[in-house]
């Protein structure tokens, strides 16, 4: 009978064994294992808003699983601040690391969703913990994933200033720099009906008003067409000198926004006229301020979609770095910031080559503006070097054929300064539309690609990788669609191209023979600095380029070609986790160091001083570069190369 | 003999039956839910008529300061007295007649039942008819009767359902499934497959679990509030 007994305990309903064996690091227990543990499992329910850690002073003796429903997990400072630092979901846990270092709760955790929880007692999780080697290494990888966590917090507060300093920017742009297009002026004699055709014909929503000696003496607005005249029933003939708002205000072209928007609020006006040394130079609006303080990623789309002449898209595209900002403070994570770098970048480039076609007329046939490069890959952090290229449809005939190279010598040429106003840099290598070399018909492409990988010159295999990345961003992707499809197909064959691309992934030697900690440039303009991009970056994108080629992994982004190489079976998962994360973290930290660059003004680079980072950040970044020589040994095992 | 019969059948009441019937003769109702034990439980059935049908599985688990004890569990089948071919049951639980005949008798499991039960409140999703159904069988086989206090979930959810009526003047909304799985959906609770007597137990634990909880957001705390909201629910109508 005890026997019996003992049979019916014996297991946690079959449910609960299932969602363990079906959640990480559970599912790498044996099933006895497993069987053994679920027996010791609890489950609770905390209702949306109940907070189960207190930051330092919830005791924790327990290990908590998510089975359904969601919390926050954030910090709260001396000051009452808060700062969100994570969201676990579904089949993630929290209170291991308090566990593990036996302290109270580092963190506040609160139930953002109804929420039902597994939970585990020390014991039991003591136990989990000795049970495998591989939850044994889950947990403490994970563990120095939250060590990447303190660094990413780090980063954040010593790189980038708080939040409050957003509102600063208000302090510290200048109104002169902020004033968009040439001062428009009107005679006091016209009539409203030209004042209107005017402002029409630039699109502005005021007009400065001129006596006959010149004289600034007034402005007349869109609103005092709409009140004084239309609403009125004046005869359009009126001179515009009697709907005219006199004197006009004015402020100094040195003052700083916030003083301009004082002024305007105080007296319940848009525009004032901006005076350098007397003159007057042009008018600032309530809505430039807007543009300029406004910081969230939809205000910037609407305003490039809203864009009725490409030159408004120049001032949009320096809106870029604040959106950023933002995201970076609220603690997003480098691979979704560059996705929004590029989806802002994609819809500027949009609105650029639509305007520009509406403008040159329709092409003569189907083309699409190819992204190269980190555009190409979707990985684009600020002012990344232009690198595109035009494919259009075979012409039917000589003559259609002449008119479509003429057709996109002139869009490529003009949207390449276009792009340069908006402040992308000239690609270095003239790897760029503007460039006939680049601009060829789908035939003209597959030839291309088809000869770099048939007859690999080493040369040319380097100056070509960057073209595998390629991706659409205007016009007609079904061009693009059937190259790429011919490439996966094609790509995989051409072993010998495939070996000259691995081989040149092992010559970057990562920085681990540490000068001090670090190898860094010894001399030159960036002595003292480690090159993130070159001995970081570039080692993941090669390796996640030349897997996906030879697997015909049609994705372009690094961490997309990552996670279907991982789905394929064609790297570990070990592998796989400690790629993406050091590559998010080396991402993360060029982003924060450009941004930090722009923020004083300067161009930025990818060159990092060792000496201004974190102990702890120094650390990742190590672990970061160890693991560019596990995925080295990956492809001299994958490619049977010897060792360089 | 038939005061000698009746004086043994007295005495002779099964142990597990006498602890049953004590340990409830006085219950405090005035404490916090947190400080009960409950056994969540669910039986299968040959089908839903009182005097022919028969239980053919029952699972059960633990609630403990109002968290679910997943090693606490009890489930097992039951071998009816009559195993036919198949039942209107077996359509809906899935139970073959074969795995039936291997299973131990009502006989055998019930005082298991009751001694894993022990001092635990019972829970149930319409408790009253799988109370009635163990109390016919303790009757038959043993004289005897259960009496753990029970809650049903079911009054416990149209206990709910009307204080969240009540914060909207919107009363009587009767489109409202009271079906364990309707429920468990519309809280949005984990949901496990149904006709399963140890996961229907699980389920109703979970759906216990959510109600009790926000429940005390509306200020029912004390096992005697719970009472008495339910009890006042079955007035209205």
């Amino acid at each position: 009978m005890t026997k019996f007994k003992e049979e019916l305990h014996a297991v946690a309903p079959k449910e609960i064994i299932a969602f363990l064996a079906g959640t990480l690091p559970f599912n790498e227990l044996a099933p006895d294992t497993l069987n053994k543990l679920s027996r010791k499992c609890t489950i609770d329910f905390y209702p949306k808003g109940t907070v189960i850690f207190h930051q330092d002073e919830t005791e924790v003796n327990e290990f908590y699983l998510i089975q359904k429903g969601g919390v926050k997990i954030y910090l709260k400072d001396d000051e009452g601040e808060i700062t969100l630092k994570d969201f676990r979901g579904k089949g993630e846990y929290f209170g291991a690391l308090p566990l593990i270092q036996n302290t109270r709760a580092n963190l506040n955790v609160e139930t953002v969703e109804d929420t039902f929880c597994f939970i585990f007692s020390r014991e039991a999780f003591t136990e989990l913990l000795q049970s495998a080697p591989k939850v044994t290494h889950y947990f403490l990888r994970s563990m120095s994933e939250k060590l990447v966590l303190t660094a990413y917090a780090e980063l954040r507060r010593h790189k980038v200033s708080t939040r409050t300093d957003n509102a600063l920017y208000l302090f510290s742009a200048q109104v002169g720099d902020i004033i968009k297009g040439r001062l428009q002026t009107i005679n006091r004699d016209d009539s409203v009906q030209n004042a209107a055709i005017i402002m029409a014909g630039f699109h502005i929503g005021s007009l400065l008003v001129r006596d006959n000696n010149g004289k600034i003496i007034g402005i007349v607005t869109d609103k005092d067409l709409r009140t004084k005249v239309v609403a009125e029933g004046m005869p359009y003939q009126t001179p515009v000198d009697q709907v005219m708002a006199a004197p006009v205000m004015t402020i100094e072209s040195h003052a700083v926004c916030f003083d301009a928007l004082i002024r305007m609020m105080k007296n319940r006006i848009h525009h004032l006229a901006v005076e350098k040394q007397d003159e007057i130079v042009g008018v600032v609006t309530t809505h430039d301020i807007m543009v300029l303080q406004g910081t969230s990623p939809l205000y910037l789309f609407r305003e490039i979609l809203a864009q009725r002449h490409i030159s408004g898209l120049y001032k949009l595209s320096r809106n870029v770095p604040l959106v950023v900002r933002t995201l970076i403070e609220e603690g997003a994570k480098a691979n979704n910031i560059t996705r929004m770098i590029t989806v802002l970048n994609d819809h500027i480039l949009d609105r650029m080559l639509t305007l520009l076609i509406e403008e040159s007329g329709s092409p003569p046939v189907q083309f699409c503006w190819m992204l190269m490069g980190s555009e190409g890959r979707r990985e684009q952090t600020f002012r990344t070097d232009q690198d595109n290229a035009i494919i259009y449809q075979v012409p039917a005939d000589d003559g259609q054929a002449r008119l479509a190279a003429d057709y996109f010598q002139t869009l490529g040429e003009k949207a390449i300064e276009h792009l340069v106003e908006c402040g992308y840099p000239r690609c270095p290598g003239n790897i760029m539309a503007s460039n006939p070399q680049w601009r060829l018909t789908t035939t003209g492409w597959q030839q291309t690609f088809s000869r770099w990988m048939q007859t690999p010159d080493p040369m040319e295999v380097l100056n070509s990788t960057i073209f595998f990345d390629f991706r659409a961003g205007f016009g007609n992707s079904e061009l693009l669609r059937d190259l790429r499809n011919n490439l996966a197909r094609q790509a995989k064959k051409q072993d010998i191209f495939l070996l000259h691309l691995a081989k040149d992934c092992l010559t970057i030697r990562p920085p681990l023979s540490f000068f001090k900690n670090f190898i860094v440039e010894k001399n030159g303009e960036h002595k003292n600095t480690l090159d993130l991009k070159r001995s970081g970056l570039t080692p993941f994108v090669d390796f996640a380029r030349v897997m996906s080629l030879r697997y015909g992994v049609r994705e372009t982004n690094t961490l997309g070609r990552l996670q279907l190489l991982h789905e394929g079976n064609h790297i570990s998962n070990e592998l796989f986790t400690e790629t993406m994360e050091a590559y998010e973290f080396l991402m993360q930290l060029r982003l924060v160091h450009q941004l930090h660059m722009l923020e004083q003004d300067k161009t930025p680079d990818n060159h990092i001083n060792p000496s201004n980072l974190s102990d702890i950040e120094k650390q990742t970044l190590k672990e970061s570069f160890e693991v560019i020589r596990r995925l080295q040994s990956v492809l001299v095992q994958e490619f049977k190369l010897t060792n360089l | 003999m038939f005061s000698l019969f009746s004086r043994r059948r007295a005495k002779a009441i099964h142990p597990v039956f006498a602890r049953n019937n004590s340990y409830f003769a006085d219950l405090d109702q005035d404490q916090p839910l947190s400080s009960y034990e409950f056994v969540v439980f669910d039986t299968e059935l040959t089908g839903m008529n009182y005097r022919r049908d028969e239980i053919v599985s029952i699972g059960a688990v633990k609630i403990k300061n109002l968290q679910i004890i997943a090693g606490e569990n009890f489930q097992t089948y039951v071998r009816p007295h009559k195993i036919t071919a198949a039942t209107e049951g077996t359509f809906i639980h899935r139970i073959t007649p074969q795995q039936l005949a291997k299973a131990p008798s009502l006989k055998d499991i019930l005082p298991e039942f009751i001694d894993f039960c022990g001092s635990s409140l019972l829970i149930g999703h319409y408790v009253s008819m799988d109370v009635s159904f163990i109390n016919k069988a303790a009757k038959k086989m043993f004289s005897a009767n259960i009496k753990n206090p029970c809650l049903d979930t079911m009054r416990l959810a149209q206990v709910y359902t009307e204080t969240c009526w009540e914060q909207y003047h919107d009363r009587f909304n009767l489109q409202v499934s009271y079906n364990l799985a309707d429920l468990s959906r519309a809280y949005k609770l984990p949901v496990f497959s149904e006709h399963d007597a140890m996961l229907d137990a699980l389920q109703t634990a979970y759906l216990f679990l959510f109600l009790a909880k926000k429940l005390k957001q509306h200020n029912l705390i004390t096992l005697r509030d719970l009472f008495k909201a339910g009890q006042s629910w079955k007035n209205i109508f």
